[in-house]
């Protein structure tokens, strides 16, 4: 076990800065995520970690060693890929035991420490069998396995959970998350999934075009996003934003008017969570903002909640209210609303 | 409708392919009275043409056939193994590479055998297989790398680099891990392989037709200049040609996966 740290990290390929100079350090024990939109330099970050990509330049240290420059079976670090990468010429077993095999760790621990990952991940019973005769789930959990034998200082995972349905996903999610509690092994971990990368966090990393846009814990940087990219890319739905601006404490934009705003003065732009906009009679006073009349464009009931596309002037809010208030609301009638004051957000332009 | 166009078409295909080698099959035992009216179903079955085929010593020759073959797979499965996983996995000299080794398959084999016959006189080994074999090796390697790049293609690059991490070095995991996927594939190859330098004639004939003849080269001498002793030679094809045969039979399906660079899918 070891913790891991990036100094100035960076991969050029052609001309472009895939990965900029990205710092990062990693707590022994963290399940760190990385996430961001496609093309964004994580598989990049993380195969530079596994040894896989060169890197441009910058250093690479896991515990207290430099691994720059070491050969990835050298660096004491097990992966687990999206197509999760298992032999199909050798059965399960055989998959599991191959990098100890490698290391040429004696008999008896090999058998022991398979029988060990194979009652933890309930693949007793696949033992003997070919990859290719194995769900996509167990596939899964063999790979996941084989990455467990080895007891690696650091696990990588690149999106293991995409190639598996929506149900099942959520299930090894949570596995996945016992599994790390249990061993207490520092993961990083890949997904392009802002729910899943807020699920499995300790520490989430948001990254866009090649360099970090804010870490942080997966509430912190819910509730404070650093920027906007951060603000809409975390959430769902996304967060709402409105360009304005801020005079004399009072902001105005997009058709809304909100004195006593806590923000300086100049353009802004306003960021409100969908579950921060309130039928009026839902806050208090003191909690709200003054209340704005919007377009009830569109509701989609969720069962406990429901979204709402709001439309003031031409700009559609998206708002997620307690479905009690279905009853006082219709689609195409006007109604009031409040955000919640202390949520607002203002993103200087 | 299409079903029996199909049965038709397949039928015509089974006539066009068995009625050569049916043919052949029966001009070896017939005699050479019988061979001389060729409408003549009726006859008395004989063996003097495998007798003779056999003691004219085409079994040494199928002998000289098998060496020269064995050889040249060796050491174009080496080659062209090694070659095709750069060609995929590196992109060793960019993307057409692939393309271009096929190139020299375009060639005329009367352009190289020139050289090759000046080499092989130049070195001291003309009429010998250490001419023929390379020979050999100039249109057999081109194609068992066109061949096994497909088989590579269709190796995920993840799995070389899950040995890496899991242990092993380049080299290693490329054996442990990258080569057993292609196996079926380099099986396919080296049948293919020896089947090419199995049927050559040309090279063989040139570059050692005098004491050193491959099958094919002693087959040809049967058109003689009494005429062609059809009897004998048919005995003769067939040796050379039921090998070819049962192999093709038994890698068919590799053989058109390999051939089309990995298009098909087994
Ligand atoms: N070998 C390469 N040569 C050139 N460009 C590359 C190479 N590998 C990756 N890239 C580019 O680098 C960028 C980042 O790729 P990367 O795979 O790290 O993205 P990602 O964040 O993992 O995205 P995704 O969520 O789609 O997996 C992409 O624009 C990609 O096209
Ligand atoms: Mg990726």
């Amino acid at each position: 076990m070891a913790g891991l740290r990036l100094e100035q990290l960076t991969k050029r390929y052609g001309s472009k800065d895939v990965v900029a100079s990205i710092d990062l350090d990693i707590e022994e024990g963290q399940f760190t995520v990385l996430v961001g939109p496609s093309g964004c330099g994580k598989t990049t970050s993380l195969r530079m970690i596994a040894g896989l990509v060169e890197p441009t330049s910058g250093r690479i240290i896991i515990g207290d060693r430099d691994v720059t420059d070491l050969e990835p079976k050298d660096r004491d670090i097990a992966m687990v890929f999206q197509n999760y990468a298992l032999y199909p010429h050798l059965s399960v077993r055989d998959n599991i035991s191959f990098g100890l095999r490698a290391r040429k760790k004696d008999k008896a621990e090999i058998a022991e420490r398979v029988a060990y990952a194979a009652d933890l991940l309930n693949v007793e019973e696949l033992l003997d069998r070919k990859p290719g005769e194995l769900s996509g789930g167990q596939q899964q959990r063999v790979a996941i396995g084989r990455a467990i034998v080895r007891e690696p200082s650091v696990f990588l995972f690149d999106e293991p959970l995409s190639n598996l349905d929506a149900k099942l996903r959520v299930e090894m999610r949570t596995e996945l998350l016992r599994l790390q509690r249990a061993l207490g092994t520092t993961v990083v971990y890949v997904t392009h999934d802002q729910e899943e990368a807020m699920a499995l966090a300790d520490e989430l990393v948001v990254m866009n075009a090649g360099t970090i846009q804010q870490r942080g814990g997966p509430q912190e940087i819910y509730d404070h996003p650093a920027n906007t990219f951060v603000a809409t890319f975390i959430g769902s739905p996304a967060m709402n934003l409105v360009d304005g601006s801020v005079d004399d404490g009072t902001y105005s934009g997009g058709g809304l008017r909100l004195a006593d705003v806590d923000a300086v003065a100049g353009p802004v732009t306003l960021g409100v969570r969908p579950e921060h906009i309130h039928p009026v009679g839902d806050l208090t006073d003191e909690e709200a903002t003054e209340p704005f009349t919007a377009l009830v464009d569109v509701i989609e009931p969720l069962g406990a909640t429901a979204v709402l596309s709001l439309r003031i002037d031409d700009r559609t809010l998206r708002a997620v209210v307690d479905s009690r208030w279905l009853t006082g609301l219709a689609e195409e009638t006007t109604s009031e609303f409040v955000f919640d004051r202390s949520r607002l957000r203002f993103f200087p332009r | 409708m299409m079903r029996t166009l199909r049965r038709i078409l397949i039928i015509v295909a089974v006539i066009v392919v068995v009625f050569p080698y049916s043919w052949v099959v029966i001009s070896s035992i017939k005699s050479q009275a019988a061979l001389s009216d060729p409408s003549r179903l009726i006859f008395r079955p004989t063996l003097v043409n495998w007798e003779a085929v056999i003691d004219g010593g085409i079994l040494g020759s199928a002998a000289t056939s098998i060496v020269v073959g064995v050889v040249t797979v060796v050491i174009a499965l080496l080659a062209g193994t090694l070659a095709a996983y750069s060609i995929s996995k590196w992109r060793t000299g960019g993307d057409q590479t692939r393309f271009t080794v096929l190139l020299s398959e375009m060639m005329p084999p009367a352009v190289l055998v020139i050289p090759l016959f000046y080499l092989a006189l130049n070195a001291g080994v003309r009429d010998t297989l250490a001419a023929v074999i390379p020979a050999h090796l100039t249109f057999v390697v081109p194609v068992v790398t066109w061949f096994m790049i497909g088989f590579f293609d269709a190796v995920p690059d993840e799995l070389e680099e899950q040995a890496r991490v899991d242990g092993y070095g380049r080299v290693q995991a490329f054996f442990k891990v990258v080569l057993p996927q292609v196996y079926p594939g380099l099986g396919a190859a080296a049948i293919f392989a020896f089947i090419l330098s199995w049927n050559d004639l040309f090279y063989a004939l040139i570059l050692a037709g005098g004491n050193t003849r491959t099958l094919p080269v002693a087959i040809a001498s049967f058109n003689t200049f009494r005429g062609v002793e059809l009897g004998t030679m048919s005995a003769a094809i067939l040796i050379s040609v039921v090998p070819v045969v049962i192999a093709s039979f038994f890698v068919q399906r590799r053989l058109i996966q390999g051939l089309s660079g990995g298009g098909v899918k087994g």
